[in-house]
């Protein structure tokens, strides 16, 4: 009786016993603004060397982070080895996490991100070294769009890129699928580097509205 | 091509620019409040890009990655009050030393600039990185279809530029690259390097535009040859 009474103080609508504890289990488990899985909260505790929540945190990020590099390096054993560097770099320093930055997710995509484009570029110019005089050896952009196209898993990022026009969405794609920087972009799509730089922006302000993206 | 730095936002977001330019823009991010707070929001739509690359990882990476935690120590957190401190924070302090560097290695290898003595560097590497955290500091990039490349950042507030030329063609003959400032159609000389080189320029006032010139070992009074390079102020 006491025990319904304190709930009822928290939380007016639950009638019952059995439902007060299911809401307040809920109540408990969810902070405010994070969904199911505050990732910034599991950051904190891996900061202080919490295993369990650096398990965590691999689970909910482990196929974004390895997808991601593989996306962009295409190689299965090279994306391992980018994917294992990026969790050991959020093992060491979840310390460093500045939450006034961005929010854990992004932190971890973009330590992914980076890792597996500057990967991409280390190889890129050791290729271009042995084939210094081989121009062919260029990236083929026509399969690279198509690729990136058709295995989209997710499908609401894949109607966004759809709602771009077709250079916004080449800008996009080859800089962050394939690591290329914009002047690499603009070469490739025979566009200067200041249309580029514009059609990044304007595709991105695009896609961030179509997805809805808080600042 | 002239760009302001904030036009380098959405492809800093994508990770589309080259270390040296990701450089330059850290180091105005941390003087521009506003680009910050845009910022958050592109970076989390490109993080939303890499999520939809989902794809299950080899299942032994999990063991690998909670063993190797197990034995891996962690970095100490950094005290807020210290590193939050507005002004040099990382990156511009090593961004100008990278400028300073040059200037100092290329000094050795007979860089002429009358202005660039050796006890200058310090007030050298102050001045690069005063002009660039300046909020107008505008970057100019020209890529060299035989190697290298030029950048020039220029901020008028401060009345100052600074070039840096990185990997240039090394020249036949002992011949040198030779910076101009060109103002109503009169070039200044600002001095030669060889394939590599940083130069702080002072005094914009009424500056058109930057050239460069090959000239003879030591650089002439007066280009000689026609430009190789134009850049606009």
């Amino acid at each position: 009786m006491t025990r319904n009474k304190d709930r009822g103080k928290e939380n007016p609508v639950a009638p019952t016993a059995s439902q007060s504890a299911v809401t307040h289990l809920r109540l408990a488990d969810s902070p405010e603004a994070g969904g199911p899985l505050d990732l910034g909260d599991l950051l904190l505790l891996v900061a202080r060397g919490d295993e369990q929540a650096f398990a965590a945190i691999y689970d909910a990020l482990g196929a974004s982070v390895y997808g991601l590099a593989r996306r962009v390096v295409r190689d299965p054993s090279r994306a391992e080895e980018i994917s294992q560097e990026v969790f050991i770099q959020v093992w060491k320093s979840a310390a460093r996490f500045d939450p006034a930055r961005g929010n854990a997710k992004s932190w971890i995509l973009t330590l992914a991100h980076r890792r597996a484009v500057d990967a991409v570029r280390h190889d890129q110019a050791a290729t271009n070294r042995e084939n210094k005089y081989d121009w062919s050896n260029g990236p083929d952009f026509d399969e690279v769009e198509e690729t990136v196209t058709i295995s989209l898993e997710h499908e609401q990022v894949r109607r966004c890129l759809d709602g771009l026009t077709e250079l916004q969405r080449e800008a996009v794609n080859l800089a962050y699928y394939k690591g290329f920087t914009y002047a690499e972009v603009a070469e490739s799509l025979g566009a200067n580097t200041a249309t580029v730089k514009t059609r990044m922006r304007d595709g991105i302000v695009r896609l961030r509205d179509c997805m809805g993206v808080g600042a | 091509m002239t760009t302001d730095l904030h036009s380098l936002m959405a492809p800093y977001a994508l990770n589309a620019l080259d270390s040296w330019e990701r450089e330059t823009f850290e180091a105005h991010l941390e003087q521009c409040d506003d680009c910050r707070a845009e910022l958050a929001g592109f970076v989390a739509t490109a993080a939303r890009l890499g999520e939809a690359a989902k794809q299950a990882p080899p299942a032994e990476l999990r063991d690998r990655l909670l063993a190797a935690a197990a034995t891996t120590p962690q970095e100490r957190p950094v005290v807020t009050a210290l590193a939050q401190r507005r002004g040099l924070r990382r990156t511009l302090p090593r961004l100008a030393m990278a400028a300073a560097f040059l200037v100092g290695t290329v000094g050795v290898g007979g860089y002429v600039a009358e202005r660039n003595q050796a006890d200058n560097y310090r007030a050298d590497s102050q001045t690069i990185t005063s002009v660039l955290a300046a909020a107008d500091a505008k970057t100019s990039i020209k890529t060299f279809g035989g190697g290298g490349k030029v950048q020039l950042i220029s901020s008028a507030s401060k009345n100052s530029a600074v070039i840096v030329a990185s990997d240039l063609p090394t020249l036949k003959n002992s011949k040198v690259y030779q910076v101009w400032l060109v103002k109503d159609d009169s070039p200044t000389s600002q001095g030669t390097f060889a394939s590599s080189g940083a130069m702080i320029m002072k005094g914009l006032v009424g500056v058109d535009h930057v050239a460069i010139t090959v000239e003879p070992k030591g650089g002439s009074r007066q280009p000689t040859t026609a430009p190789i390079s134009t850049i606009a102020v």
